[in-house]
């Protein structure tokens, strides 16, 4: 490197780490990280505390049926169970709390109704015991109403290919989309703002005897991408962190990590598009109440595009995702939502891979250009075709 | 050496700069006076290189400004402007370090600086914080941190109580003093009359007078004024033109020598020199003209 590119990094570096430290180590942002991460704690954390550590439900049985009722438990699991000799034995035992729930001659004994989940299971229990006693009523050996009692289950067939995986597939779209959207735009709006901050209180004049608008623009989009890349990494970690604290981890999708490492990839794409233009939009006014309007077609934009990925969570093999997620700026968050719920073949990712990375180029150069035209002039806001006829 | 040559800048139909031609010296104070809109500020954006030329150039040195140099130079524009929610302290120091110090040095001439401005104690809060008075001065302290090799400081003395214009121009003198050239806008004529060592007026884009303020205001002598203790009424005798301002006699086209010896004749002369017009009177002048 010669002397003066040394300068222009370190240029570049500056205004970046300015951000960072005013705006990253604010109270305000350090407060609101701290309550974020506290919440996704929780949120994972939540699945423990409502069911997973109570153990396995106390059941009482009594009566004829209780053999039949104790095998059917057994083979589902999660049942502590006690066998009584009546049933006025077994509903002491859920007066004193003994165990929650009591089934003796065609009863469910319970304090004050049983949890949905175990009352689902006592349910089948008793059905399938109630066949099997009836079957053995009717003379049918053991093993015949083992037999009859044996059922296939369902085999899913999807016919088309890509089709969705699961539920938790879903969710982990879900997820994806919703905190790329978050990730997008806030620091976009704090882009725009920061950029009409420093034009509004004219500091930007002396700024630009030292600096060149290319290193003041992208020295704010690189120190901005940092703090909400610190959020995410913030984030990220609690919630795998509280997960594999509670054994939840092992549960999640064996493509988690992997997803997230390539969220990370589309995220810098789409953010280096929005963040630039976010700028360049945001220097063609000079007072923080006009920046609004000049946000309006990006805030569209990306909202538009975080619908558009929660309708493709719900038809990830149409026309319309395939499309939605291969088109700039959509794709940003249409592709790596999909990449999440089907699969996506590879020509499809690199080509909306390569789009992106061109259309943030573009925006690159089109936000710099507006910036560097339209960051001095103050008064009205300027019109967009007159920042781009403006001679640099 | 700063030299700005030959300068001309349109906007849209109006030319702001028609040539607009200037230099200070090392060690040299220049004040750039004009009435508002003659071109003042657009010739300081320009030498700063916030704003680019039509054409003409920037000469510093012999050379042509590039960017690097004009890193050392120290600007304050004419409409303020600080991050109100940075530390002051922390505010200053970044500005230094913008200006290519380290961080160390640009610590230390901060806290330097703020200690001469009486802001020491403050230089831990924000600079929405302070008082109008206290963040002008933080302004100074942004545009002298990196110890600037040129001052250009558009409208310095604007809006500061008679204290904060005390240590504007003390600080004014101790640049130029260590030897840079110092170019400064004003509307307080008896300021720059009492700091500047030459004057540009400018008008309408164009310098209409420049020169040293002494030089100058020889130039536009008005008239020789003699006090003389007599009770003798001698505006018949004293040669040219002859009028009273109160008991003195102002001479116009007159021999002074040939006037002083009839002063000196008629009783004790008290005040025998040429009236000089103040930077004021100048500027009227010229603008007028």
């Amino acid at each position: 490197m010669t002397q003066s590119e040394t300068s222009r990094m370190r240029g570049l570096l500056l205004v970046a780490g300015r951000e960072i430290r005013v705006r990253g180590l604010s109270k305000s942002n350090l407060v609101s990280l701290v309550v974020t991460v506290v919440i996704v704690g929780v949120l994972a954390a939540l699945p423990t505390l409502i069911g997973g550590d109570e153990g396995d439900a106390k059941v009482g049985l009594a009566g004829d049926n209780a053999p039949a009722m104790q095998a059917q438990l057994e083979a589902m699991g999660g049942f502590d169970i006690t066998v009584y000799g009546s049933a006025d034995e077994a509903e002491r035992a859920v007066e004193d709390e003994t165990v929650e729930a009591a089934v003796a001659d065609g009863s469910l004994y319970s304090l004050d109704g049983v949890a949905n989940d175990v009352e689902t299971k006592i349910d089948a229990a008793w059905q399938a015991a109630s066949v099997q006693t009836n079957l053995a009523d009717a003379g049918l050996s053991d093993q015949e109403i083992t037999q009859a009692l044996t059922v296939r289950p369902l085999e899913f067939v999807t016919l088309e290919s890509g089709g969705v995986n699961s539920t938790l597939d879903y969710f982990t779209g879900l997820i994806i989309s919703i905190i790329m959207f978050m990730m997008l735009m806030t620091p976009v709006q704090y882009i725009a703002m920061g950029v009409v901050e420093e034009k509004s209180s004219r500091i930007v004049e002396i700024l630009l005897t030292s600096l060149k608008p290319w290193q003041l623009l992208g020295g704010k989009v690189i120190g901005l991408g940092v703090i909400s890349l610190v959020n995410l990494i913030a984030m990220v970690a609690v919630g795998l962190g509280v997960s594999a604290a509670t054994g939840m981890l092992s549960d999640l999708p064996p493509g988690t990590a992997s997803a997230a490492v390539s969220t990370i990839g589309w995220w810098l794409m789409a953010f280096a598009l929005f963040g630039t233009l976010a700028g360049g939009v945001g220097s063609l006014v000079s007072r923080q109440e006009e920046s609004g309007s000049v946000l309006t077609p990006l805030i569209m934009s990306l909202t538009l595009s975080y619908l558009g990925a929660i309708f493709l969570l719900n038809a990830p093999t149409s026309t319309f995702a395939e499309v939605l997620s291969i088109i700039p700026p959509f794709s940003g968050i249409a592709m790596p939502t999909r990449m999440a719920i089907a699969e996506v073949p590879a020509w499809q990712i690199g080509l909306s891979g390569v789009l992106l990375a061109l259309a943030a180029a573009g925006a690159l150069a089109l936000g710099s250009q507006l910036y560097k035209r339209s960051v001095l002039y103050t008064g009205s806001r300027m019109k967009l075709t007159e920042a781009l006829r403006r001679a640099a | 050496m700063l030299e700005i040559k030959d300068l001309h800048k349109r906007f849209g139909d109006t030319a702001a700069l028609d040539g607009v031609s200037l230099s200070a010296a090392p060690g040299e104070v220049v004040g750039f006076v004009g009435a508002n809109g003659a071109g003042k500020t657009t010739t300081m954006r320009i030498a700063m290189g916030v704003l680019a030329a039509d054409s003409g150039e920037i000469v510093y040195n012999g050379s042509p400004l590039g960017v690097e140099q004009r890193r050392r130079f120290g600007y304050m524009p004419s409409e303020r402007g600080l991050y109100p929610k940075m530390k002051t302290g922390e505010q200053v120091a970044y500005f230094g370090e913008l200006h290519g110090m380290t961080r160390a040095e640009a610590r230390r001439s901060a806290a330097e600086l703020l200690e001469q401005l009486n802001l020491t104690e403050r230089m831990g809060d924000f600079v929405q914080d302070l008082s109008l008075g206290n963040q002008q001065r933080v302004q100074l302290a942004v545009s002298l941190v990196h110890d600037p090799e040129v001052l250009i400081l558009d409208e310095p003395f604007s809006g500061l109580d008679p204290i904060a214009v005390d240590v504007m121009g003390t600080a004014l003198k101790d640049r130029a003093a260590a030897g840079a050239p110092v170019i400064f806008s004003s509307h307080q004529l008896d300021l720059v009359e009492r700091l500047c060592d030459s004057v540009v007026i400018i008008g309408n884009g164009r310098i209409i007078a420049a020169g040293g303020v002494e030089e100058l205001k020889a130039k536009e002598v008005k008239h020789l004024r003699i006090s003389v203790e007599t009770p003798e009424d001698l505006t018949a005798r004293l040669p040219g033109t002859v009028t009273r301002d109160g008991d003195d006699y102002l001479i116009e086209d007159g021999d002074d020598q040939e006037a002083l010896r009839i002063a000196a004749a008629a009783g004790r002369v008290t005040r025998f020199a040429y009236d000089q017009p103040t930077i004021a009177e100048i500027f009227r002048e010229a603008v007028t003209r």
